[in-house]
């Protein structure tokens, strides 16, 4: 039960503005995920954030609104069947900078857990959706592009989700074989948006032009910063 | 005034009557089905099912996978089944040639596989199976590289859960003419068969036996090996060592056409900790993707089913619930277009039971026609119905499997697993390994049992 948020910049003279264009989402996600916040800068390299309580605390600490960047991506949580902690906030991070946000829940993670601790890979929380991202980085180390990747984690992982995934130069959803959890897309002038509501999206400046859609199941999208 | 009779817990009726049984004759009492005693079961398991933690598929709507590979791993041509659910190993001669064809039909209908017995295998149950498991036993009676080359899959039978450590078993009324003929032996004369396999005896030989039959079809189809499940860690261990591509662990709950009863009451370890520890086993090994385990004992239901594959099974067999299914222990037969179901109760009440309490498969008086070699009594089993019911019973049990597969969420059967499950008794949980419901407790868990 989470909130997601999104924003990659395309346009190098925007990109002085990301923070504080994807504050306002990321904000209105809270009533989604009120336990926890965290997000994930894409700049000169990766900064992570996470913290206990709502999105408005930790994007009032980081002084969200005034810095800028690449792409940033975040989630507002509300625990399902593991831990509030900081632990367990997203976004998690498969290797140094591929980062993953979920909305949704894992059906069978403790049996990929269980494979993936057998091979030698270790975790930090007792998180579903940290399993999903420790499979990711796995298939990253492996040699696979984002898009695959992130395509080949139905074959593993059931359950509902939408997932969000950024790395410096890129950011790709993907949502459950029924599209259970929520999206939507708005793909503006400079900028590429994502939001578990629409809502969150509608003060993006340009989003009446924006082309605005709801990724089909299973279907992997990405965009280049 | 006179006091009321006072029953002897230790000498209860059952047992005095067994004891005067025992004194008449000088030998054990031989009889059919499986242990008739109360043993921790999946019935003393239940599933944690979606709410708002996690969410259920819909029913109607969302697609669920029941699809099973067997021998994946190295098999050129794996056994692909559109369900998870098998028909165990059952012989011609302890069944009649219609019950098996019987099977063999209701199984090709729903996309599964039959399993040959102790005996060979019959050109019918070749015909009316699609998918044939051919088992190799000690006695090797009516084994055949012919045979060998026509099966989708070889089972080396290693022991069943009715009798591990015990050989087969056929009673001289059964040994009819053909049945005779097949396993190169004396009509009417009782069958002992081998305890032991006359080539091979532990793992390092079993290795060898394995390599051959691999040779023998080519390496086309998988190699199964069945046991009764007594030292399942090791066993399923040493199974995996000696090359077994699918491993089937019998629970003690597992039947018989014929056995002591001292073997079938008290013998090996209920299916519920028997599948825990094989699927522990080959997750130790780490070759639990390649290997796939087969359970089978006391299989009734979906929910048994379910229940079976969360805790680590990639299918079940199932034997004596497919012979219930034929008509076993109703009391009418199934009838036939020229004829209606007749009522049988006088031939079990002649045989010493009722119907629902027959366990007479050895005497090979068979009310109903299944476990016969008579003729007439064959005849009461109409194939075309028998296996109609069959069918449906195996469909029923798909259904009632993902119905519970899809409450947990899950968009393919195999998806289960052990957190699915809670226990309802101490005992169950400690044998599944899974929490005594309302608690975190693992009665056991860390003592390093194995
Ligand atoms: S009805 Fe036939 S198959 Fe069933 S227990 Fe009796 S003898 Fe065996």
């Amino acid at each position: 039960m989470c909130g997601i948020a999104g924003l990659l910049i395309t346009d190098p003279d925007q990109r002085p503005q990301l923070g504080a264009l994807l504050a306002p989402i990321f904000e209105a996600m809270t009533p989604r995920g009120p336990d926890s916040a965290g997000l994930a800068l894409y700049g000169d390299g990766v900064e992570v954030h996470k913290q206990v309580g709502p999105a408005t605390k930790l994007t009032a600490d980081m002084a969200l609104a005034d810095r800028g960047g690449t792409c940033g991506i975040a989630h507002t949580r509300m625990a399902t069947e593991s831990a509030v902690t900081t632990e367990g906030c997203h976004p998690f991070m498969a290797g140094d900078d591929v980062g993953l946000v979920h909305n949704g829940s894992f059906s069978n993670y403790a049996t990929v857990r269980r494979d993936l601790a057998a091979t030698g890979v270790s975790f930090d929380s007792d998180n579903d959706s940290e399993v999903c991202c420790r499979l990711l980085a796995e298939q990253l180390a492996a040699g696979a592009g984002l898009a695959e990747a992130l395509g080949s984690v139905p074959d593993r992982m059931d359950g509902f989700y939408t997932l969000l995934v950024a790395t410096p130069s890129e950011m790709a959803i993907l949502r459950d074989p029924a599209g259970c959890k929520p999206a939507v897309v708005a793909e503006g002038s400079g900028w590429v948006a994502v939001a578990s509501e629409y809502h969150a999206l509608s003060e993006l400046p340009g989003i009446d032009e924006a082309h605005v859609f709801e990724p089909a199941p299973l279907e992997v999208h990405t965009w280049r910063a | 005034m006179p006091r009321t009779p006072r029953p002897s817990a230790t000498f209860p009726a059952a047992v005095i009557e067994q004891i005067h049984e025992l004194s008449d004759v000088g030998h054990y009492e031989i009889r059919g089905w499986g242990a008739k005693r109360a043993v921790p079961s999946f019935d003393d398991l239940t599933f944690l099912t979606s709410s708002l933690t996690r969410y259920p598929l819909e029913g109607y709507r969302e697609a669920i996978d029941t699809t099973t590979v067997l021998g994946a791993g190295r098999a050129e041509r794996p056994l692909v089944l559109d369900v998870p659910i098998t028909i165990a190993g059952m012989s011609f001669g302890s069944l009649s040639a219609a019950a098996k064809e019987a099977l063999g039909r209701a199984a090709s209908a729903v996309g599964t596989s039959t399993t040959t017995g102790d005996g060979g295998m019959t050109p019918e149950e070749r015909q009316a199976s699609a998918k044939l498991v051919y088992q190799c036993l000690p006695s090797r009676y009516g084994f055949t590289p012919a045979d060998l080359r026509v099966a989708d899959a070889v089972e080396v039978v290693v022991g069943q859960g009715a009798k591990p450590g015990g050989g087969g078993m056929l009673l001289g009324q059964k040994v009819g003419e053909r049945v005779a003929a097949m396993r190169t032996l004396p009509e009417g004369v009782d069958q002992r068969s081998a305890s032991r396999h006359p080539d091979w005896t532990g793992p390092d030989d079993l290795r060898i036996k394995i390599d051959e039959l691999r040779e023998a079809t080519d390496g086309q189809v998988p190699i199964f090996v069945k046991m009764g499940a007594t030292r399942v860690p090791y066993d399923v261990k040493l199974a995996v060592a000696a090359g077994a591509d699918v491993v089937v662990v019998d629970g003690m709950q597992g039947g018989t056409g014929a056995t002591q009863d001292v073997f079938i009451e008290h013998t090996g370890i209920p299916t519920l900790p028997a599948v825990r520890q094989a699927a522990e086993a080959l997750r130790d090994l780490d070759v639990h993707h390649d290997v796939q385990l087969i359970v089978s004992g006391g299989i009734r239901s979906g929910a048994d089913v379910a229940k079976a594959l969360a805790l680590g099974a990639d299918a079940v067999s199932i034997g004596v619930a497919a012979l219930v299914a034929l008509g076993c222990n109703r009391s009418t037969t199934t009838g036939d277009d020229r004829s209606p179901p007749e009522d049988v109760t006088d031939d079990y009440l002649a045989l010493g039971a009722t119907p629902g309490t027959c366990h007479h498969c050895h005497t090979g008086r068979c009310p109903v026609g299944i476990t016969t070699q008579d003729p007439e009594l064959e005849a009461r089993l109409d194939v075309e119905r028998a296996s109609r019911r069959v069918e449906n019973y195996l469909r029923s049990l798909t259904m009632e499997l993902t119905t519970l597969a899809r409450a947990c969420g899950k968009s393919d059967v195999h998806n289960l697993e052990p957190e699915d499950l809670v226990a309802l008794t101490v005992e169950a949980a400690a044998m599944a390994g899974v929490p005594l419901a309302g608690t975190s407790w693992v009665p056991g868990a860390g003592a390093g049992l194995p």
